[in-house]
Formats: C-alpha cells, sequence, structure tokens
C-alpha cells in the first residue's frame, strides 16, 4: 500500500541503557534504572530517578566533542540518540533529501540555564547562555552536533506528550510531501527545575513507582532521548506507524478526567485512521506513570475502548522513570523492541488492582506482536496516541481532499492595559492566578473566536518562543530563595510551554487538536503549516492558532546588556483560521 | 484564636492570589472547597506549604488535608493544636 510511513531506524538513551541493544536487555532481565542520583545536584537526593549512568563529560566524549563546550543534557543525550537512529537507517544521502528534525522537550537547555541563572544576572559574559525558556535551542544544538545543519528543526512542547507529538507531526509533513525523511523524537534531562515542580505537585513516590498499583503514590523521574527515523515507503522498515490521534482532555492544567476523556479520544482516532478494531490490538504501552490521577483515568480510558477485549497492556515507567518530554518516543523505541523480538515487558511493581484499574502484565511474555498502541499524554491534557503495526495499514491523507483556507480573524493584544477587561468573560476564580501572558492569550482567543463567529475551534496550535517566561523565572527564583523547600505549585504547574494552548482548550472545551510549537521566531511560521494541514486534509475545518510571548524585567536586562532588542512586553495574535467554502 | 483566623486570612488571600477578597469575605465556618469559596487541588498544595513554612506542621498528601481545609476555623484549630512554631 502506497504511502505508509516506516520507522527505518532508532536510537535510545536512558537509565536502562545506552542504545536499542541495552534497552532490550534490561527490559527482557527486568533491570530496573531507577535508583539514587548521580548526578543531578539538588537538595531532594533522596528522591529516587531514572537517571543516565553517563556523565556529561563521557557523553561530549562519545559525540567527539570538547570538554569543555558549554552543551545542555538534553541536547547532548538527544543528538546521541539521533545518531544511533541515522546509523541504522543507514540514510548516508541525507545531502539530496529534504530533511527535517522534529524534537519534543519541555524543559530544553533547563540545566544550563539553573545553573548559570543567578550569575548571568550581573556576568555579561554569560549572556550567551539559554537564559529564558527557549527550549528550541536545545533542538538545533542537536541538529549541529548530529551534521543535520541543512536540515528543517522544529521543537514540540505538549509537556511530556512532547516526543509522541513530534512523531505524529513527522507522520504528517511525510504524507503532505513537506519532508523526505523527518527523524523524530525528543530529549529530556533531569533538572532542579521540574524536579522541584513534580516535588511542589506532590505526585513524586519516595520509593520506586508503581503504575497501577493499588498502592501507587507516584512518579518517579527519569530522563533521556529517543529519535526515530520516518520515511515513506522504505523497502525494509522496522515497522509501520499505522495510526495516531491527538486530542485534549480539556480538563485541568495538571490532573486527568476522571473517565479519560482526552486519553479515549487519543485511542479511539488513532484506531480510526490505522482501520483497525479495538480487539486487534495485541499490546498497549501505557502512559502509566504511577500518580492515582494518570491511572485511574487511563483506566478508565482503555476499558471504555476495549471493553472486555482488554490487550496486554504495562507502563515501563517502573524501568525508565518518567522521562517526561522524551518518554512518547522512548517508549515507541520500547515497543519497536518488542516488536521485533517478540516480547511484552512487564509493568515492575504491581501487585494489586486499583479499584477500578486495568490488570497489567507483571512478568515479562513472550509474544508474536502485530499492531501496538503506545500511549502518552501530558499536562494540560495534550493526550496522543501512536499505533505500531507490522504491516502499512494506514495509507496516508484520503485522496481529494485538500482544502485551501482563509482567515476569519486576526486579533492582536499587546499591551498589559487592555487585560482589566477580561474581569466580564472570566470569573475571578479562574483570573486570580492567570499572568500577563495567560490574560493577553485569552483575551486575544475570546476576541478571534467571536470575531469569527465560532464558541469552539475544532483544532488549537499555540506558538510560542519563550512560553511561560515570567512563572518559569519566578520559580527559578523560589528554588533559590528558598533552598528547593517549600516551592510554589501555583508556579510550577503554569511553566510547560503547552500551558496557554491547554488554558484556552480548556476554557472553550475543545477536545480537538492541540499542540504547541517553540522554535524561537519560526514558531508562528511551523504552527501556521501545521493549522493549513489540518484543515487541507478535511481533520479540522477552524483553527485558532495563536502566537503568545512576554518579556520580564529579567530579560529585558539581559536583552539590554546584551546589545539585543527588547521583545515588547506580551505579545498575544490569535488567527483564526477557516476551511474556504 | 481570632488573631490566628485573621492571620491565616491574610497568608491564604495572599498565597492562593484571592487580592480581590478581604478577610472579611471569608466566612470562619464557610467550605473552602467545591460549593463554598471554590478553592482546587492546587489551591490544598498552597495551604500545605502554609501550614509547613509558617507553623511548622508537615502533612504527607492532599489527602491528610482534606479534613483539615474544610474551612478556616478547622484550619485554625488545627494549627492551634499541633503548631511547632
Amino acid at each position: 500500500m502506497a504511502g505508509g510511513i516506516s520507522i527505518t531506524g532508532m536510537g535510545i538513551i536512558c537509565a536502562i541503557g545506552h542504545d536499542a541493544a541495552q534497552v532490550s536487555e534490561s527490559l527482557r532481565r527486568g533491570k530496573s534504572g531507577i535508583g539514587r542520583m548521580r548526578h543531578l545536584d539538588t537538595a531532594h537526593s533522596e528522591l529516587p530517578v531514572g537517571e543516565l549512568e553517563l556523565s556529561n563529560a563521557q557523553m561530549k566524549a562519545m559525540l567527539g566533542q570538547d570538554e569543555n563546550a558549554i552543551i545542555s543534557r538534553t541536547a547532548l543525550m538527544g543528538a546521541i540518540a539521533i545518531r544511533q537512529a541515522l546509523a541504522q537507517a543507514g540514510t548516508s544521502s541525507l545531502a539530496h533529501r529534504r530533511v527535517a528534525l522534529i524534537s519534543g522537550t519541555t524543559v530544553g537547555d533547563m540545566d544550563l540555564t539553573e545553573h548559570f541563572f543567578e550569575r548571568m544576572k550581573s556576568d555579561d559574559s554569560l549572556l550567551s547562555l539559554p537564559q529564558s525558556n527557549e527550549c528550541g535551542q536545545s533542538s538545533l544544538r542537536m541538529a549541529s552536533l548530529c551534521g543535520l545543519e541543512d536540515a528543517e528543526v522544529c521543537t514540540i512542547s505538549t509537556a511530556c506528550s512532547s516526543a509522541l507529538n513530534a512523531i505524529i507531526i513527522g507522520c504528517e509533513m511525510l504524507k503532505r510531501d513537506e519532508a523526505d525523511i523527518v527523524i523524530a523524537g525528543g530529549s529530556e534531562a533531569l533538572t532542579r527545575f521540574h524536579l522541584n515542580g513534580f516535588n511542589s505537585l506532590m505526585i513524586l513516590d519516595k520509593e520506586p513507582c508503581r503504575p497501577f498499583d493499588s498502592s501507587c503514590a507516584g512518579l518517579n523521574l527519569g530522563e533521556g532521548a529517543a529519535f526515530v527515523v520516518l520515511e515513506k515507503n522504505a523497502a525494509k522498515p522496522l515497522a509501520y506507524i499505522a495510526g495516531y490521534g491527538n486530542k485534549c482532555d480539556a480538563f485541568h492544567q495538571t490532573a486527568s478526567s476522571p473517565d479519560g476523556d482526552g486519553a479515549f479520544l487519543a485511542m479511539s482516532e488513532a484506531l480510526e485512521l490505522a482501520g483497525l478494531k479495538a480487539e486487534e490490538i495485541d499490546y498497549v504501552n501505557a502512559h502509566g506513570t504511577g500518580t492515582p490521577s494518570n491511572d485511574n483515568s487511563e483506566s478508565a480510558a482503555l476499558k471504555r475502548v476495549f471493553g472486555s477485549n482488554m490487550p496486554l497492556v504495562s507502563s515501563t515507567k517502573a524501568f525508565t522513570g518518567h522521562t517526561t518530554s522524551a518518554s512518547g518516543s522512548i517508549e515507541t523505541v520500547i515497543c519497536l523492541l518488542a516488536m521485533q523480538e517478540g516480547f511484552v515487558p512487564a509493568n515492575l511493581g504491581w501487585s494489586a488492582p486499583l479499584e477500578n484499574g486495568i490488570r497489567p502484565v507483571t512478568a515479562l511474555l513472550e509474544r508474536r506482536l502485530e499492531h501496538v498502541i503506545c500511549n502518552s499524554f501530558g499536562f494540560g491534557g495534550n493526550d496522543s496516541s501512536l499505533i505500531l503495526s507490522r504491516k502499512p495499514l494506514d495509507s496516508g491523507s484520503a485522496p481529494g481532499t485538500d482544502y485551501g483556507f482563509e482567515t476569519a480573524a486576526d486579533v492582536l493584544v499587546d499591551s498589559a492595559e487592555d487585560l482589566s477587561s477580561l474581569k466580564e468573560f472570566i470569573p475571578m476564580m479562574e483570573l486570580r492566578r492567570m499572568g500577563k501572558l495567560l490574560k493577553a492569550s485569552h483575551l486575544s482567543s475570546l476576541r478571534a473566536l467571536a470575531a469569527a463567529g465560532l464558541e469552539s475551534p475544532d483544532a488549537i496550535i499555540t506558538a510560542t518562543a519563550s512560553g511561560m517566561l515570567a512563572t518559569s523565572q519566578l520559580f527559578l527564583d523560589d528554588i533559590v530563595a528558598n533552598g528547593e523547600q517549600l516551592l510554589k505549585p501555583t508556579l510550577f504547574m503554569q511553566s510547560t510551554h503547552n500551558t496557554i494552548g491547554s488554558a484556552i482548550a480548556i476554557r472553550c472545551r475543545c477536545h480537538g487538536y492541540n499542540v504547541t510549537y517553540s522554535q524561537g521566531a519560526q514558531s508562528l511560521e511551523w504552527a501556521i503549516r501545521d493549522a493549513e494541514r489540518q484543515i487541507a486534509t478535511g481533520k479540522a475545518r477552524t483553527v485558532l492558532v495563536g502566537l503568545y510571548d512576554e518579556c520580564t524585567e529579567l530579560s529585558a536586562s539581559f536583552a539590554r546588556r546584551a546589545g539585543l532588542p527588547c521583545s515588547p512586553e506580551v505579545y498575544a495574535r490569535t488567527l483564526i483560521l477557516k476551511r474556504k467554502q | 484564636m481570632d488573631e490566628l483566623i485573621l492571620e491565616l486570612k491574610n497568608r491564604i488571600i495572599e498565597a492562593l492570589s484571592l487580592e480581590d477578597l478581604t478577610p472579611e469575605d471569608i466566612d470562619n465556618d464557610a467550605p473552602l472547597f467545591g460549593d463554598g469559596l471554590g478553592l482546587d487541588s492546587i489551591d490544598a498544595l498552597e495551604l500545605i506549604v502554609i501550614l509547613d513554612k509558617h507553623y511548622g506542621i508537615k502533612l504527607g498528601s492532599p489527602t491528610e488535608g482534606r479534613e483539615i481545609f474544610k474551612s478556616v476555623a478547622s484550619i485554625a484549630s488545627y494549627v492551634a493544636a499541633h503548631r511547632s512554631k
């Protein structure tokens, strides 16, 4: 069948192995990578994590880099995984093909930022370092470390589903002939920033995590990177991507809906695209973080999708830890290994079900797998599912669907003065936590929707260079001022780049496609390209596209000292794109 | 006790970004969550931080706080009985 998207290479580095063979070996032996910290410098060394054995210096040596080079851990891990994937795909002739690197991350270069943050406030020589939330920088660095300077580079930031969404977007780009070869996945290093953030939300287990177990009490953070090489019509692929779904739970910034709406919709959409019945799925690699909120909600969603035909299910996070933005690609590679070698990895740490929970596979099973689902969900309810198959099922976009689009509204809010008028639309209890960027993005999107005569769009695609800069800097200050103790959860919960897109989805109850692009000044262009794809393929009739960024006093002072132009205090532009009649 | 109640209300208003309210707007006995003031799960985490930071009271999880956080009055009586600073 023409047009099937195939995977021709994979690379992985995480707590249970530095390449695919090591990861497979650990999975087969039931050897967890969760344990004591070796590298992360934090006051919370009591927390178990799935940390990489390798130090930054060792990874620099593997990549042939000078040991004094300043490169973030996220970029180092990512580059190692990309090189592995490219080596397996054997794509030596990249030069004559249109190559795209689509990478998912949230904290990006945060390990550098938090290391240098205090000194940057006074030392001008450090100003060239990552000083903000611009997570697109780490993807550019990975590209240059892998000889991909000529590739298109783009970063997806939908919190913990970032890497899976990067793979989905890679597939769509191939189907629309925007690239010949896509390297897609994600990378995320452990940082004080998100370790303290998850700790402030009280969702870190002080013991090794136990996904779906009646005693599950939280997650263990992990780190790592994984990438896959995607091509059309490859001769001998590792597997095919048969389907995928991206939906929004539109429920809460950090909690999952009790009935698992977003997860249910994402799995259902993936099955529909693949043309598969639920009972044809052999195995689900669950998101299964070990938090009661996720595991109860995902159990409910799995029961809604599969009913009495529950496939084999396991979460592999008790092996790797929750590798956050990288988890979607790390678990995709785990699924590929399971399909190649014919096994189902165990859900470690499980002994009894949650009250209404699913029963996962508790010991390694030898099994031939035809069709496998990989689930990946993120804060803000950015829920995605991917289906891998031995055969090419999804024939690409249906023929004849190539709709044009027009702009139904274009609303800019670029001053903080206007923002008090939001009181008319949003209750005080919801408005109280919003900083100026969230307020401006809400005001511009509510006005744009009204101008286009819409209550809710079919899809929401946001673009941002630095995301929630103000709350992220306040949280960094909170970490320094309070020595990593008793930090404000309200700040962390509003620190991810997809905070805005998911908050708009919650506001207008939009369960449709939801994704956030973060690639510096190119973010909006990427978002509009995606909107075009959604409309052209008939997946959406109306798409809300927003470019949302802000500048803080601190960032303005960095810019002044570096002799760079200052960004506006707040910038929120919302477009409503609509299918041409 | 009245002094502690007022102090708690001021701390709650500040930590939970309730600047539009005054201490008088918050009824001592009215429910803080659900149909009362309308606080949510993130607010419960902020209340845990208040108890630890200012009164040396450590709660292991929001579930432990469920009974304590019913109203400002219930928080005050718990703090009065268990404070270590």
